[in-house]
């Protein structure tokens, strides 16, 4: 066991630059105290709402057979959904022996005979790493072939977080597709996604919008995405993140390589999405269109203001405890608020220092910053009367011990909260849950208890 | 019984209806109470399993991951992810026991578990399940036989009153229960292993456990050898049987290859029936019988004239295929995810291992289809009728307590099926020949 101290070593790098500011993102998963997903995972939410592209699993079975079919990103793609299937070399005691490279090729064959794919990403997972295919003469030799882009995945599931397998998602984009191809027309106000996967049609809120803007999403990454339009992506004026910390290395190497410039945007909300059109048109620098955006997203507030009074009446005094983690611990709270709802406390346990920093400013002084809402969120409820508590299902038990509403807080996987109308969406949805009379029907002691 | 191919001859599997011997792995260990499965390899291999098992039950999935990098990939042989993954896991809650498995990943590099685990002073059982070899139902199994070997104390008494299930990887928690019930009404004790049938049947506990919240005990696996006799149901599961008999000479080992529709659960009954020197069993069971026999005559229209394509684990498939057979349903394929003996026995006109893509070449010799939730874009596409079945279902809630086993499961299996057809043909009940048979019965339209 002389090893140990080693691996130790190795898993906590203290050398790099970028531990000395931050809470030391070089640090290993540990073992026995994790969960969260792996780096191909990460690499098939960037890439595989490409619809028109198939999406080839080179791994055993587990990689691509639990996690098919597990995305709701939407597509308008006229062709079939190759983003809903699954294709997958599944690795065999034969391959691990004597390599997996000839039934690759063979994989790939096929789905060109079959399906004619606009391209095909090849993902190399564990396994498939380990015993050293090469993914990329395969993949090289196949595109000469067939004269459309292969691309090779570089993010087997032990080289990291989810995190680290999107940015190498955007990584294999940046070096096998961006900038292959010229765009037919050009606008001054060509944009790219990138970011946003379309989950659930998150998109389609306010792609609209940008469209009665005169902005054209000149491609985006991936939602809704189509292959010769990412190909394309270098004419784009402008970059816009929506929510992926991840890409920002690929919006980067954009910028020095073809002088795009980027912004960081979300769209849930209504101020988000106003501050986020906003912010588009500043970025692209047109008085006119800046001018034409203020009033569009006034005509907008107004139209939305006014399918949500009905709704403010009913969460008139409400007040909810909110229990997430990341950039939502802000970001929903503001969208409760925009409802009318009293966020009286948001944990902040999973949220970086900037993010602490904006759920402050958003709940005001008198907000309750959990750092440990596990413990935390039953006192709370207590002490503030709070009506609702949105939440993950852990939190359930909570709600129903103390009698009040409960809501998912990850329901937006089933149903898009983005945009102004998605604010419509999860009014909706909260109206449902603190009209409805099951958690307290579920708290209702048994006959043999009372 | 038709035509029978074991092994696909396509380079890849497109829409896969295979799930990993890991996978089968986890959910056997969630089956014993106060256990935590430890997935040796990378965090996907563990965040998949996890979100996949979560959303089909509906229920928080107790599991935890050595999280191999790439790192510890090529410098750790399991000696530093595992032992501190047990050291970690052990700091914050009390498992009853580890359920250490492997991966693709960490048999790929090697790793000796067997020696790790001999290091670990915990209870713990470890069992290899790479993922390029089996699938759900042989992980599930090889996790029953680790249990066995690993826990099970030898002896050569025997409790005749005492009977052990070995339940296959996809019967329900509801059916896992209702085998031990119907067991038990003629007067046995009845354990399962894995007992899923307390564990992930969706019951509303006090508070969320950090491990699995029910299933058999330690206790109780350490004292299964005493059991006088023992009922493995599913092929998948004769190797833990065998296992079994290694510990004890005299324990008496019987076999169903499935317990769906009349004719197994007939056998079941008589095998129960000699074993007891019972006449009759209870009278609760007689009665399902008279209505398993109404519900065939009731569906046996509908059913009659619908070709059907099954696709699934093997010993849920075959159970699926023989009941539907038995009131007339024409299975023309059943689609397996992996080879089985079962494959041989499976009453259909075409059995194939594949995937779904096979399953839509053949769709149009099909009506219905009864699959996984994989199979709703397919049915959706070609206009389909579909009963679903099986891992996943993230299409419907209330998975744990489906039941088609038995007299009583049966029943339920046929009207569904029969009513699932009858709707896509866009036809009312209208003209069932058993209203016009019984004048006056209460057939309701």
């Amino acid at each position: 066991m002389a090893e140990k101290p080693k691996i130790r070593e190795l898993l906590d790098e203290s050398a790099c630059a970028h531990n000395k500011s931050k809470q030391s993102p070089c640090n290993a998963p540990t073992p026995g105290a994790t969960s969260g997903g792996c780096a191909f995972e990460g690499a098939q939410i960037s890439l595989f709402p490409y619809a028109d592209a198939a999406h080839l699993v080179h791994g055993p079975i587990t990689c691509l057979g639990a996690s098919w079919e597990t995305r709701a990103t939407k597509t308008s793609y006229p062709g079939r959904d190759l983003t809903q299937m699954g294709f997958t070399t599944d690795t065999s005691t034969t391959d691990v022996v004597f390599g997996g490279e000839k039934k690759l090729l063979s994989a790939i064959d096929y789905i060109m005979t079959h399906y004619t794919p606009e391209a095909v990403f090849v993902y190399t997972t564990c396994v498939t790493a380990l015993i050293g295919d090469d993914i990329d003469a395969v993949c090289r030799h196949a595109a000469e072939k067939y004269g459309v882009p292969m691309v090779p995945v570089h993010a087997p599931g032990f080289v990291g977080s989810k995190n680290l397998g999107s940015r190498l998602g955007g990584e294999a984009a940046l070096a096998h597709l961006i900038g292959t191809r010229e765009p037919e027309t050009t606008t001054p106000f060509d944009i790219n996604l990138i970011g946003e996967y379309n989950v659930t049609g998150d998109l389609w809120q306010y792609a609209p919008l940008l469209e009665e803007l005169g902005i054209r999403i000149l491609s985006t990454l991936s939602g809704d995405g189509r292959i010769k339009e990412i190909r394309t992506a270098h004419r784009a004026k402008l970059n816009v993140i929506v929510c992926a910390k991840s890409l920002i290395s690929l919006t980067r190497k954009m910028e020095e390589r073809y002088g795009i410039p980027s912004i960081s945007l979300s769209f849930y909300g209504k101020r988000d999405t106003s501050a986020g059109l906003l912010a588009i048109a500043k970025a692209l620098g047109n008085e006119g269109l800046i001018e034409r955006t203020k009033t569009l997203i006034a005509r907008e507030e107004a139209r939305l203001d006014g399918k949500l009074q009905p709704y403010r009446e009913i969460f008139k005094g409400k007040k909810t405890v909110l229990n997430t983690g990341g950039n939502k611990t802000w970001s929903i709270a503001s969208a409760l608020q925009d409802l009318g709802i009293e966020v009286v406390a948001t944990a902040v346990k999973k949220a970086t220092e900037a993010d602490r920093q904006k759920a402050r400013e958003t709940l005001g002084e008198s907000g309750v910053l959990m750092m440990n809402p596990g413990a935390e969120q039953a006192k709370i409820i207590d002490d503030t009367g709070a009506h609702l508590l949105l939440a993950g299902g852990r939190s359930l038990y909570t709600a129903i011990k103390k009698g009040i509403a409960f809501a998912d807080v990850n329901q937006e996987k089933k149903k898009s909260y983005g945009g102004y109308d998605g604010l419509l969406n999860l009014a909706e949805d909260l109206k449902n849950a603190l009209e409805n009379p099951v958690f307290e029907n579920v708290a209702r002691r048994a006959p043999w208890e009372k | 019984m038709g035509e029978v191919s074991h092994r696909s001859m396509k380079p890849l599997q497109v829409n896969p209806i295979k799930l990993s011997e890991p996978m089968g792995a986890t959910l056997a260990f969630l089956g014993v109470d106060g256990c935590m499965p430890l997935m040796h390899g990378a965090l996907g291999c563990t965040s998949f399993t996890k979100v996949y098992y979560t959303r089909h039950f509906a229920e928080p999935i107790a599991i935890q991951t050595t999280a191999v990098t790439d790192v510890t990939a090529i410098l750790d042989g399991g000696d530093y992810s595992i032992v501190e993954a047990v050291k970690n896991i052990t700091q914050k809650v009390t498992p009853s026991l580890v359920g250490l498995h492997t991966t693709g990943l960490t048999e790929t590099k090697g790793d000796d578990i067997r020696q790790v685990a001999s290091q670990i002073d915990f209870p713990l059982v470890w069992v290899n399940t790479p993922d390029y070899e089996g699938g759900l139902e042989s992980g599930w199994g090889k996790a029953t036989r680790a249990m066995i070997e690993q826990l099970v104390e030898p002896t050569e008494a025997i409790d005749d009153s005492k009977v052990l299930l070995l339940p296959h990887a996809s019967l329900t928690p509801i059916e896992v229960e209702k085998i031990k019930e119907f067991i038990a009404s003629f007067g046995y004790e009845v354990l399962a292993l894995p007992d899923l049938s307390t564990s992930l049947d969706g019951h509303l506990g006090e508070k969320q456990a950090a491990l699995s919240s029910g299933g058999i005990r330690v206790e109780e696996i350490r004292r299964l050898a005493e059991a006088g006799m023992v009922i493995s149901v599913g092929d998948s599961m004769l190797p833990p049987a065998t296992a079994l008999q290694k510990k004890n000479p005299f324990l008496r080992h019987r076999h169903f290859a499935h317990l769906q529709g009349l004719a197994a659960t007939d056998a079941l009954v008589e095998l129960l029936l000699t074993e007891t020197g019972a006449s009759r069993p209870h009278p609760a069971i007689v009665r399902w019988r008279m209505r398993l026999q109404d519900a065939l005559l009731d569906s046996h229209f509908s059913l009659g004239q619908t070709r059907i394509l099954v696709a699934g684990e093997p010993d849920q498939i075959a159970g699926l295929c023989a009941s539907l057979h038995e009131a007339g349903g024409r299975v023309a394929v059943a689609v397996s995810t992996v080879d089985s003996p079962q494959l041989e026995k499976i009453q259909a006109a075409r059995v194939l291992v594949g995937d779904l893509e096979d399953a839509e070449a053949l769709g149009d010799a099909c009506d219905l289809l009864v699959t996984s939730g994989h199979g709703e874009a397919l049915a959706h596409r070609c206009h389909k009728a579909l009963v679903l079945r099986g891992f996943p279902n993230w299409e419907e809630v209330g998975n744990q307590l489906k039941n088609d086993v038995l007299y009583e499961g049966g029943a339920y299996l046929l009207f569904e099926c029969a009513n699932a057809a009858t709707a896509a043909r866009g036809e009312g009940h209208v003209g069932s020949d058993r209203s016009d048979r019984t004048v006056g019965s209460n057939v309701t339209e």
